[in-house]
């Protein structure tokens, strides 16, 4: 992984300043738990046009849980409609390419320059949400770029990672994803059908031996026992379409009708972040 | 800015501008079960159709006022002016376009389109002039070297969108063609009849396809 490009930091981990508070008061087993109703999400800030010199662009922060983790700060930028490479056969609609990436910095354990499968992964689904709400037949032989530089993960993913909920983080920075770039797309003035918004939901598992599962909308991973399952929703508002929807874990056999309840409350929850939406793009405008 | 009662001033995608029944679609808007929704984020502009000619004072013929389809307003959504005026088009069939000549071969000469219509493009669009749309008469005795040559600027119209690589674009008419010219020497050349440019300081005539000046 040679990288003779750039003038490089020191190959490997670098540690962090670590500050007495984090280790010591905070001892095992103290957790806060979720302060938000089941229904709420957590407040964003989305603006556009941030970079001037792509034809679209928008950043969007989420507020910190509050108990030492960082918030998620994500900067989306569009190009195009650009053409497409000579060597591209002629496509009658536009080609759509996504890139999502952590940036080295962005959570505790300093992250490599190159793309891993978790980053892919998003940029496929972020791709199949965008697919469902851009017009692609106004733009023949054209190709447009959304590149999404996610600059502060979500919360403090060491603890993430000694708990084995990883996972989970990925998807909210999925429904980030995907609201940043709706709002980056619609500043580049690319066709789309409507303003998709992302939207997770998770069926948590709180301490307490009485606790039954529960539907959580936003959730935060490290505020909960146990995520038993999740699912990240992308959705059309005015279509009342959904565009992607990506879901994880087990289910309890017990409960038929949990997976249409997550599904619902998923849609609940990108209603919300669609609010935010459409009053960032009415602000740009007016 | 006037609107209608219904419609709003300020779109955003997906937002509901009115019923097809009482608006054309125009750019920025598509259709979705009958009812017409903005596509893009910006102003709404409604463009009244030209006014249907008066009843003609003919006492023998009665002739039809009532509103056709055509004539219903059209509705658009344009990108708002702040925002430095950024919007990219798309060369489109009909579009007359400005080009310069990059490069001529034998059966074709290819170009890189920098303006369509009024706007500047952004985006590198390669567009090629066959040797059988270089005129409209005696086609088959074009020479490509005596019509274009590599750094002029040719106004020329879209024909099709072409293939993976370019569009083809025709010179076909008077008013297309070569716009201006270098000569050999280094000087810009004036236009002399539809086929000669000329360098005036050399006093030396280059072939060219002149485009005739408006």
């Amino acid at each position: 992984m040679a990288d003779r490009r750039r003038i490089n930091g020191p190959v490997g981990t670098t540690i962090p300043p670590i500050y007495d508070d984090a280790s010591e008061k905070k001892s095992e087993g103290v957790k806060t738990t979720r302060s938000r109703p089941a229904n709420v999400i957590r407040k964003m800030y989305l603006k556009t046009g941030v970079t001037p010199s792509a034809s679209g662009s928008a950043y969007l922060e989420i507020e910190s849980s509050g108990n030492g983790g960082s918030g998620l700060k994500l900067s989306c930028s569009v190009h195009g409609p650009r053409a497409l490479p000579r060597s591209t056969p002629f496509s009658p609609h536009i080609i759509l390419s996504t890139h999502v990436k952590f940036a080295p910095f962005a959570t505790k354990q300093r992250r490599g320059y190159i793309r891993d499968p978790i980053e892919r992964d998003l940029g496929t689904h972020l791709e199949a949400a965008l697919r469902g709400s851009i017009i692609a037949d106004r733009w023949p032989k054209s190709g447009v770029d959304i590149i999404i530089s996610i600059v502060e993960g979500e919360q403090d993913r060491e603890t993430s990672k000694a708990q084995g909920i990883e996972a989970w983080d990925t998807m909210n920075a999925l429904s980030g994803c995907i609201t940043v770039a709706s709002a980056a797309l619609a500043d580049a003035g690319i066709d789309c059908v409507d303003t998709v918004a992302g939207g997770v939901a998770a069926l948590v598992q709180d301490a307490g031996d009485d606790a039954a599962p529960s539907i959580v909308v936003d959730p935060i991973p490290s505020e909960h026992e146990k995520v038993l399952a999740a699912c990240c929703i992308a959705y059309l508002p005015t279509r009342q379409e959904v565009t992607n929807l990506w879901f994880k874990g087990d289910l309890p056999a017990s409960d038929m009708d949990l997976y249409s309840q997550l599904v619902e409350k998923g849609i609940q929850a990108s209603k919300s972040a669609n609010w935010v939406l459409v009053d960032c793009l009415n602000e740009t405008v007016g | 800015m006037a609107t209608t009662s219904s419609s709003p001033s300020m779109a955003i995608p997906g937002q509901f501008l009115g019923p097809v029944s009482k608006f054309q679609p125009g750019p920025g808007t598509h259709i979705h079960e009958s009812n017409l929704y903005a596509s893009l984020l910006g102003v709404v502009n409604i463009a009244q159709p030209a006014k249907a000619p008066g009843p003609v004072k003919r006492l023998n013929k009665i002739i039809n006022t009532q509103t056709s389809p055509a004539e219903l307003p059209t509705i658009s959504v344009l990108r708002a002016a702040g925002s430095s005026d950024k919007r990219e088009v798309l060369p489109e069939v009909g579009n007359v376009v400005l080009c310069r000549v990059i490069r001529i071969m034998p059966r074709q000469a290819v170009v890189a389109i920098l303006i369509c219509g009024d706007t500047v493009l952004e985006a590198e669009w390669q567009g090629l002039i066959r040797v059988q749309d270089v005129r409209a008469t005696e086609k088959d005795r074009v020479k490509i070297y005596d019509s274009f040559r590599p750094g002029d600027i040719v106004r020329a119209e879209v024909i099709s969108l072409g293939d993976q690589a370019s569009y083809y674009l025709s010179t076909a008419r008077n008013e297309l063609g070569v716009i201006m010219a270098t000569s050999e020497a280094g000087n810009t050349m004036y236009p002399v009849n539809w086929k000669e440019y000329k360098d005036p300081e050399t006093g030396l005539s280059e072939p060219r396809k002149v485009a005739k000046p408006y």
